[in-house]
């Protein structure tokens, strides 16, 4: 910003307040107002209504892990058994991160938190206090971008850790040997947060129904294409996330059956290339979408 | 940021630390071995040698009394006249007095067949046992304050290999040990206190892992696929496997689990994609015929890094199915002379 009065018939840059009366202030570069932006969401994050939900869903898995520990301390029916089959806690312990947390508990937690980044300030009719301070618009989004990925890793790791003191020792099952199982499994659930998060972020800045949306990319989109034989999967996260899970897929019912038939694991290099290059680009177009779009607020 | 959030990722990240440093002291072997297992093993493993290739275990009363067991007889039409026999010649009744067998085998070479050991615990008549042992040209020898039986010299015949002199020797109340007479010699010298497999590391780790089934065994692969004649073809296709375990848990029904521990992840995933690509064939054949299903087990693939990992559970139903499938064919058996002929 100049100490010159501004011109009226000059387009207005992003960030700039044409009507800002007073003495003209230094804008702080992307990177410092990101991290304002960031400490303020941090709080509103963590500490609202979405909260019960969030401690909901990450709290139903630690209440299985303590239910198998009860009955395993119980000796009901000789230890945790599936279909029948007595199971060690490795084996739990891997189910449970494919099904609650890699198929259920990111996307969910992407779709909801992800989506609302913008969505909810736009929802709110707060946009605005946010659009009239003189941060490029972009940040605001990465700020809140970067709030989200805090938030919800250290709400799922923990709960993560915690999953695997209390279901991996069940049925003589060795901390030791899952150890390097779970430092890549809280690798992989920091990525798949990151790169959901980055694409709902996208959703939620461009769509008018965002939360819709969304769900339908998670939950209609990603199986179905996953399912399908053919390149479809790779415009999904969840090819490249689940190429990257060091335990088996569990095998629950023909969907499952098919998806292993049709399987092609992508090497973890590529993967991770791809993860990274999903969070650049949509991290990037929700950016510039934020930058550029409108939003009305309806009154 | 506030103060309730800063305890918040304190709080977090305290959470995280603690978890991995109990992961990592237990990943660098600085876990007591106890802290979340139980005892590793029947105490008979110390009988058994430690360069043993293969350590497998039966609880034979658990199998013998499990309602699987009686329905499998029932199905198959067993009598029990052979047990008959055997506990009137021997004084041992199989269901009532044989508690579990602990058995190994050596390692594979020429010597393979001489290297294995059974150790059965239950209620035995010495006395009646060695008398039928002399009455069966059978003759006794004190070693080390234990009295071994000797069974009677065999006659190889033409084989350039002549067999092993067979053996048995109390080892203590109600404890045999079956095998040639030089292991037997040796689980006597094991039982004064010598190196057995229980200072085997890596096979403990297995057997470790054991604890609560009814039966189980432990080995290298290698030791097993020496034993077993498979055509070049398969065994060329099979990654490289250094351990397998398999276990079986009898109750109602039978749940079992097979494992292999591979020579590295890569061949994991190789055998693990062998195994998915089987397991998905199989239930896409079955998914159509409710009728067949019924009468298979739903086997579950599982495991991490290098091991790979079977379960299965042969449930009530599925025997239910075994049985009415059975019926229907006694049945159709029985119309067939009534039938009209074309």
């Amino acid at each position: 910003m100049s100490d010159t009065a501004p011109d009226p018939t000059a387009p207005a840059s992003p960030g700039h307040v044409p009507w800002a009366a007073g003495p003209a202030r230094q804008a702080p570069p992307f990177l410092s107002a990101a991290m304002r932006v960031f400490d303020l969401s941090m709080g509103q994050m963590l500490w609202s209504r979405r909260t019960i939900f969030l401690g909901l869903i990450v709290g139903s898995p630690l209440a299985l892990g303590v239910l198998f520990r009860v009955l395993e301390m119980l000796g009901v029916t000789g230890g945790v058994r599936i279909e029948g089959a007595a199971v060690t806690g490795p084996t739990i312990f891997g189910g449970m991160i494919w099904i609650l947390y890699l198929r259920f508990i990111v996307p969910v937690l992407g779709v909801f938190y992800g989506t609302a980044l913008i969505a909810d300030e736009v929802d709110d009719k707060t946009i605005t206090y946010l659009f009239v301070r003189p941060i490029p618009h972009g940040a605001v989004l990465a700020g809140k971008y970067l709030a989200y990925l805090v938030t919800t890793v250290f709400v799922v790791l923990p709960s993560v850790v915690i999953l695997y003191l209390l279901v991996v020792p069940l049925g003589n099952g060795s901390l030791a040997a899952s150890f390097t199982a779970l430092l890549k499994d809280l690798a992989l659930l920091g990525i798949g947060l990151a790169a959901y998060g980055a694409v709902f972020a996208f959703i939620g800045a461009y769509f008018k129904y965002p939360l819709v949306t969304g769900l339908v990319f998670a939950f209609g989109w990603e199986p179905l294409a996953m399912l399908l034989p053919g390149y479809l999967r790779r415009l999904t996260i969840a090819y490249y996330l689940q190429a990257l899970v060091p335990h088996s897929m569990p095998q629950e019912g023909l969907g499952s059956a098919l998806q292993a038939l049709f399987r092609e694991v992508p090497p973890v290099w590529v993967s991770l290339v791809w993860l990274a290059g999903y969070v650049v680009v949509f991290i990037a177009l929700a950016a510039r979408t934020v930058e550029r779009k409108e939003y009305v607020l309806e009154q | 940021m506030t103060a309730k959030t800063r305890y918040f990722l304190v709080g977090s990240v305290m959470v995280l630390i603690v978890g991995l440093s109990i992961g990592l002291v237990a990943f660098y072997g600085g876990m007591p071995s106890g802290l979340f297992s139980g005892q590793s093993g029947p105490a008979e493993l110390k009988y058994l040698p430690g360069d043993a290739a293969v350590v497998a275990y039966a609880n034979v009363r658990d199998v013998m009394n499990s309602e699987l067991r009686q329905r499998l007889r029932r199905f198959e039409g067993v009598t029990d006249e052979g047990r008959s026999e055997f506990k009137t010649q021997t004084g041992i009744d199989i269901e009532q007095d044989i508690d579990h067998v602990v058995a190994c085998m050596g390692t594979p070479g020429a010597q393979a067949e001489r290297s294995g050991l059974v150790v059965v615990t239950g209620r035995f008549d010495a006395t009646r046992i060695e008398a039928l042992a002399l009455q069966h040209g059978g003759r006794t020898e004190q070693y080390k304050g234990k009295r071994l039986l000797l069974a009677p010299d065999a006659k190889s015949g033409a084989d350039e290999h002549p067999h092993a002199e067979m053996a048995m020797a109390f080892l203590g109340s109600g404890v045999v040990a079956m095998g040639t007479a030089d292991m037997v010699r040796r689980a006597v010298d094991r039982a004064a206190g010598g190196s057995s497999v229980q200072g085997n590391a890596e096979l403990m780790r297995l057997v470790g892992e054991m604890s609560g089934q009814s039966m189980w065994a432990v080995g290298r692969f290698d030791a097993l696929s020496a034993q077993a004649t498979l055509p070049a073809e398969v065994t060329e296709r099979i990654p490289p496997i250094s351990w397998f375990s398999a276990s079986g848990r009898v109750n109602g029904g039978l749940s079992a689990v097979v494992k292999a521990e591979a020579k590295d992840e890569q061949a994991a995933d190789n055998l693990r994609d062998i195994v998915r690509g089987f397991v998905a064939l199989a239930k896409m054949q079955t998914s159509g015929k409710p009728g067949i299903q019924k009468m298979l087990p739903d086997v579950q693939l599982s495991g991490d890094g290098k091991e790979v990992a079977i379960s299965f559970a042969v449930t009530n139903e599925m025997l239910d199915a075994f049985e009415a499938a059975r019926a229907m064919g006694d049945q159709i058996k029985k119309l067939e002379p009534h039938a009209p002929k074309q």
